[in-house]
């Protein structure tokens, strides 16, 4: 059996009975108790997959009417409500935090009978790109384990490209669906904000963030985000998307298309391998009979900044809830005043997010929003108009999507502002909204890079018409497991 | 530049104990330091887009009973009411 398998290749193979859910299931399991010791892309399996492979099996044979996933095994980050699993956000806050509900998105694919195999590893409370911030250790990159996989949605790339799932969903706040995709040389998406709905992910900035689907093709990305975009009730940000159906003509290709390449995405600050893989991917997009030219955008410089500043922010807000008394409790009440008991309730988290709750709070604070916050809505404002702007001019921004090859771990650890650095191309998308999608372009030295094309806001089918031509183009080789 | 004091002044009002302090505090300076690139972006004279929804657009405020008893999950509580430590 053939675990590399697309998501639309393991449907028809399904129906044309060349093997069992079950089969698919338990060979997917053996996988994962195969590497995943290594690679550490899971944080918990769901232990009753292979009995509701069996059921999906049973109600086939029983000719029952069945979901359009026929039982495509799923991995979920783990910031993302399953019902009755453990969701822990890779914090030793939520250790012990069991879901009672299913996020939107969860319950959407449950309905299509996809099966939930395991949450995967992020940053804790995804603030990260490297996966280093986990408090359950990083997740290793399948194409060289000593380098990091990205993030924060490291897991789910990880699971999907070392077969250990056929597909993921992951959470983008600044890049962290479309980074790990692209060190892990998968396919992933940040789709226009309010296209998907947030009911049920666990909130780090939630002005910007969206779930996004993460695949090995494009067509696969775009099956995913048939299911689980559209309109929700719980989630009030959510756009009618009138049921589009974002397969449908997905190989129109780019002819005539125009495209704009943002000057300050490829300039100094990229690594020579990026660079070069770059201007070979806009050959490509003029011998699909794109039109290439550079656009400068201003504000992206100050994109970056803008961005931990509203983030920061935001998590100082969403992050208060953690007080030990509506989640946590591994100690008791007695002998604490109300602020002592949730000072030591915060030491649970780790340091990333400490960092950044100090910075959330001080940032927008009397005597400091004028500098900080303000200024940083200010840019998100310009960097919008800017964006839009351009969008009148072409029909697609393409950059590389993150300006660096895959890393050691510990590379940048100790160096904020290279950390900083790594989302540089990634969180323009996320203040302005748009859709971006990155696609596996080429290896260098056995490290992945992975371009980045944005669209205009609600633009996904012509963004992944975009994607699969460039996909199309491409012949990469597969990772040795 | 940002002072230690100030930084320790706001974590504490995060009612945030700083275990390994001067780590923290230095990265944390780092890391704003890095935020004064916004004082070059120019864009003093922009004005911020705010999204405004009418009452309209939002959801019908009516109760919908959960089935679980979610007060269950707690550690802490009593009949309906969560426990937290005294506050004086």
């Amino acid at each position: 059996m053939n675990l590399a398998i697309s998501a639309l290749d393991y449907i028809e193979a399904i129906k044309d009975g060349e093997f069992t859910v079950e089969e698919f299931v338990s060979e997917t399991f053996d996988q994962i108790k195969k590497i995943d010791g290594k690679l550490h892309a899971y944080l918990s399996l769901n232990e009753k997959v292979l009995d509701q492979a069996k059921e999906l099996d049973k109600k086939r044979k029983a000719k029952e009417k069945i979901g359009s996933c026929i039982g495509m095994p799923i991995a979920i980050k783990d910031n993302i409500c399953v019902k009755d699993t453990k969701t822990t956000c890779a914090s030793k806050m939520l250790e012990k935090y069991t879901a009672p509900f299913d996020a939107t998105v969860i319950a959407r694919l449950r309905k299509q009978d996809a099966l939930f195999i395991g949450k995967t590893n992020l940053d804790e409370f995804a603030m990260g790109t490297t996966t280093e911030f986990s408090a359950y250790g990083p997740s290793k990159n399948p194409w060289n384990q000593e380098y990091v996989p990205g993030g924060s949605s490291g897991g789910s790339a990880v699971a999907v490209s070392a077969l250990e799932s056929v597909v993921s969903l992951g959470s983008d706040t600044g890049g962290s669906v479309r980074n790990p995709a692209s060190f892990c040389s998968i396919v992933g998406l940040k789709p226009t904000y309010g296209l998907v709905s947030r009911y049920g992910l666990i909130s780090y900035a939630n002005s910007i963030e969206q779930i996004g689907p993460m695949a090995r093709t494009v067509k696969d990305t775009a099956f995913l985000l048939n299911i689980i975009s559209g309109i929700d009730t719980n989630d009030n940000t959510t756009i009618d998307n009138h049921d589009e159906d974002y397969l449908k003509d997905i190989d129109s290709g780019i002819d005539g298309k125009k495209i704009g390449v943002i000057s300050e995405m490829v300039g100094k600050g990229t690594d020579k391998e990026v660079s070069s893989a770059t201007k070979k991917a806009l050959v490509k997009f003029e011998d699909l009979g794109a039109k290439c030219e550079e656009i400068s955008i201003d504000m992206v410089d100050y994109s970056v900044a803008s961005y931990y500043t509203i983030t920061s922010t935001e998590a100082g807000s969403n992050l208060a809830r953690y007080d030990n008394i509506r989640y946590g409790f591994d100690f008791d009440l007695e002998g604490y005043e109300f602020n002592s008991y949730i000072a030591k309730a915060r030491r649970n988290f780790g340091q990333e997010v400490t960092r950044r709750l100090i910075i959330g709070g001080f940032v927008p604070s009397a005597g400091h929003a004028g500098k900080y916050f303000l200024k940083a809505l200010k840019v998100k404002s310009r960097l919008t108009k800017e964006i839009n702007a351009a969008f009148k001019k072409v029909d697609f921004l393409v950059a590389p999507t993150v300006p660096i090859l895959p890393f050691k771990f510990g590379e940048k650890l100790d160096d904020p502002v290279a950390m900083f650095l790594i989302d540089f191309n990634t969180v323009t998308a996320n203040l302005t909204g748009k859709p971006a999608i990155s696609v596996p372009f080429e290896i260098s030295n056995g490290l992945p890079i992975g371009i980045q094309i944005i669209a205009d806001s609600m633009q996904e089918k012509s963004l992944f018409q975009a994607a699969y031509a460039l996909e199309s183009t491409t012949n990469l080789p597969k990772v040795s497991l | 530049m940002v002072s230690k004091e100030e930084i320790e002044h706001i974590a504490k009002l995060m009612r945030i104990e700083l275990d390994d302090h001067t780590v923290h505090i230095d990265r944390v300076q780092k890391m704003i330091e890095y935020f004064d690139i916004l004082d070059k972006a120019g864009t003093e004279s922009e004005e911020l887009i705010v999204n405004e929804q009418s009452l309209e657009n939002l959801r019908e405020d009516k109760y919908e009973p959960y089935n679980d008893k979610l007060i269950d999950k707690l550690k802490h509580y009593k009949e309906k009411f969560i426990r937290a430590p005294k506050m004086v």
